[in-house]
């Protein structure tokens, strides 16, 4: 049968449609933008370092479990490891000076990169799956954060929270800070995820773990880069929430609704659940857009309760597209 | 190839669907339009209100949030209310601030979720001239109004009301709430103070309900089987305690509850019975007077910055007070002391439970 949807010649065109998921969902996000441009009164540099500061810990998040995803695992402790990482930092950070501060942030960031790296080990040793262990230790992190910071409190240095946020007190200061923080890590890791030994065995561990094995490719070492990478992003997740808050709080419920948005960011950013497949740039744009969701939704004058109703269809109906066009492709060859 | 064409294929429609969201937008920009002016203060009316609430699902939140739509609607000064009600903590609560901002109210009135966390988001929307007020609970803010029930004098006035029914002497269980959270704090150190007056009065029980009516009823039932009680102070699970004692088929004792519509009832009609009880006020009502002391601050009138809402007292010596509270069209759990005055204008329960913001 012909192929109706020839991929055009020129390279610049075909590295375009190669990564039309990515397009598409940075459309999507842009389009949402511009809508919800036209919704308020005012859309100028307030709400542009608003949205992007807030979506900062959801993005970082997303980040680190699409980069476990892609490597055929998924981690439901991610949002426990931001729980974590906020209350030690909020107790930690508070009243100290910024050197002090960024020891504290860039030890933090390696202390829960070496503990996931554990969890990853711990999975490829004991053939127990993912969601198993990942579930486990989720209760372990946030029952440790509850007792690193029994209620909400603590605080961070104004230069920690002026990093994340563009302002000393994390609220109307330069979009700048935050729009480089949220676009970079992404921008870094997808590259290097397409572009490096290490990056690309992670693709084809996913893909299919035998077969890298066969090839000689390290799939232990791996699976124990993309959980320490995750554990990493988490924790740049809890730094972004204290810099964002002011506080630490180590509820629970925060740390597991934000474990879900991540794994919805992933799905709707076309990361392949089954592994191996998938653009961790594209993660970013849908992080915001579920970010985004919510203010759209109540600018329209939507009864904030049915905005969940709403982002879960609208996550429905991106994956039906995707399962649409494999069948479409499957009736096609 | 089959990969590529796959994700071409998908690609494509999502690039489809952000077209249609793109095109969307058109036609449903048109009506918000009209950007509402912050600065202007001592405006006459057509104010546009915002409202945070960060605990979905609980029948006290949504009463709050009824009662300030139904004060809106019987100010005649609102245009708009704009509830933005999730289930989350400071994270969610600043965004959700901010994109209140975004649009442009004339005020917001918040239950918040943090003393401290929302401080800067709110000194950012009084900076731009929006009135801010949180209810319920306290921010230390500067410049943000703040409407409080009084917690310890809830308990005070109850457990005094009991220890003195008791004649000073006797057994009491006190059921609390929820350990560790402010209100039931709060509210222990005001059942202390209470205590303090009265030496004869020995608490032979401590219970934490959790607030949860299934929970207090089994508590209840445990303690009036098993021990010798003479009056029980409840933090608001009141209903639940008064059924066991029918259930067991025990004389009642002296009980202190809340303003709760199954507890007003049973204190009306089973008064013959032998019940003797007291009602103390704890409203939801509160969002109606944040959103009266926003209009004051609106308008010029310069209203007080804090605000601590004294509690009522209704005993079963008062019936006729019980009986301009009982709500018999209301659901037990409806919280029956909706009128404040001189803060609330619209006119009881059915107002408040009708839940319409203007224009609705």
């Amino acid at each position: 049968m012909t192929n109706r949807l020839a991929l055009p010649h020129h390279p610049l065109l075909r590295t375009l449609w190669r990564n039309s998921w990515v397009l598409g969902v940075w459309l999507l996000l842009f389009g949402l933008l511009f809508w919800y441009s036209t919704l308020i009164p005012v859309f100028g540099p307030f709400q542009i370092a608003s949205i992007t500061k807030n979506s900062l810990p959801l993005v970082y998040l997303a980040i680190g479990q699409a980069i476990i995803v892609v490597a055929g695992g998924i981690d439901l402790s991610l949002g426990a490891l931001l729980l974590l990482s906020n209350v030690v930092a909020a107790r930690f950070m508070e009243g100290q000076p910024a050197g002090v501060v960024a020891a504290i942030g860039v030890a933090l960031v390696a202390a829960m990169a070496l503990l996931n790296a554990f969890t990853g080990l711990l999975i490829h040793r004991s053939g127990v799956p993912d969601i198993v262990v990942t579930l486990a230790t989720s209760y372990i992190w946030s029952g440790l954060a509850l007792w690193i910071l029994p209620s909400p409190g603590g605080g961070t240095a104004p230069e920690m929270r002026w990093l994340f946020t563009g302002s000393p007190s994390g609220i109307g200061g330069s979009y700048w800070p935050p729009l480089l923080m949220i676009l970079l890590p992404g921008m870094l890791v997808a590259l290097w995820a397409r572009n490096t030994r290490p990056g690309l065995t992670l693709y084809a561990a996913g893909s299919s773990r035998t077969a890298a094995q066969l090839a000689g490719l390290d799939v232990r070492q791996a699976k124990i880069l993309a959980y320490a990478l995750g554990g990493s992003m988490a924790a740049a997740a809890g730094l972004a929430t204290v810099a964002i808050t002011g506080t630490g709080d180590p509820r629970f419920a925060v740390g597991a609704s934000a474990t879900l948005n991540s794994v919805a960011a992933v799905v709707l950013g076309g990361i392949a659940l089954t592994g191996g497949v998938g653009n961790l740039f594209s993660v970013v744009a849908t992080g915001v857009t579920l970010i985004m969701l919510n203010p759209i939704l109540i600018a329209m004058g939507v009864n904030s309760n049915n905005a969940q109703v709403i982002q879960g269809v609208l996550i429905a109906g991106v994956m039906m597209i995707g399962g649409l066009s494999t069948f479409l492709r499957e009736r096609q060859s | 190839m089959k990969r590529r064409n796959r994700k071409t294929l998908g690609g494509l429609l999502l690039l489809i669907l952000a077209l249609l969201v793109a095109g969307c937008a058109a036609p449903v920009s048109a009506p918000a339009a009209p950007a509402a002016a912050t600065e202007a203060p001592a405006q006459e009316g057509g104010f546009t209100i915002g409202v945070s609430n960060t605990l979905v699902g609980n029948g006290w939140r949504e009463q709050m949030i009824c009662a300030i739509k139904a004060e809106a609607t019987a100010s005649g000064l609102v245009d708009q209310v704009i509830v933005v009600n999730r289930n989350g903590g400071p994270t969610e609560q600043i965004a959700d601030l901010e994109g209140l901002i975004s649009q442009g109210v004339d005020a917001i009135i918040l239950n918040p979720t943090d003393r401290e966390g929302l401080n800067a988001v709110i000194e950012a929307a009084i900076a731009q001239g929006i009135v801010v007020v949180a209810v319920d609970q306290a921010v230390t803010a500067e410049g943000a109004y703040v409407v409080t029930n009084d917690q310890v004098a809830y308990a005070r006035i109850g457990a005094e009301w009991l220890f003195e029914t008791l004649g000073g002497q006797g057994q009491v269980v006190e059921m609390r709430g929820i350990d560790g959270v402010p209100a039931d704090t709060d509210r222990h150190a005001g059942f202390q103070e209470a205590l303090a007056k009265y030496p004869d009065i020995v608490v032979s029980a401590e219970t934490f309900t959790g607030w949860d009516p299934s929970t207090g009823a089994q508590q209840a039932l445990d303690l009036i089987t098993t021990t010798d009680i003479d009056g029980i102070w409840t933090s608001g699970i009141d209903y639940p305690v008064v059924e066991q004692f029918q259930t067991a088929n025990v004389p009642f004792v002296p009980i202190v509850g809340a303003d709760n519509n199954g507890f007003v009832q049973q204190l009306l009609e089973l008064a013959d019975d032998g019940l003797v009880g007291a009602a103390v006020t704890n409203p939801p009502a509160i969002g109606a007077v944040g959103l009266a002391i926003a209009l004051d601050a609106l308008t010029g009138k310069n209203p007080e910055q804090v605000t601590l809402l004294t509690p009522a007292l209704f005993d079963t010596s008062n019936a006729e007070g019980l009986q301009g509270l009982y709500a018999p069209d209301q659901q037990v759990g409806w919280s029956t002391y909706v009128n404040i005055p001189p803060y609330t204008s619209y006119s009881g329960s059915a107002d408040v439970s009708a839940c319409k913001a203007p224009g609705e």
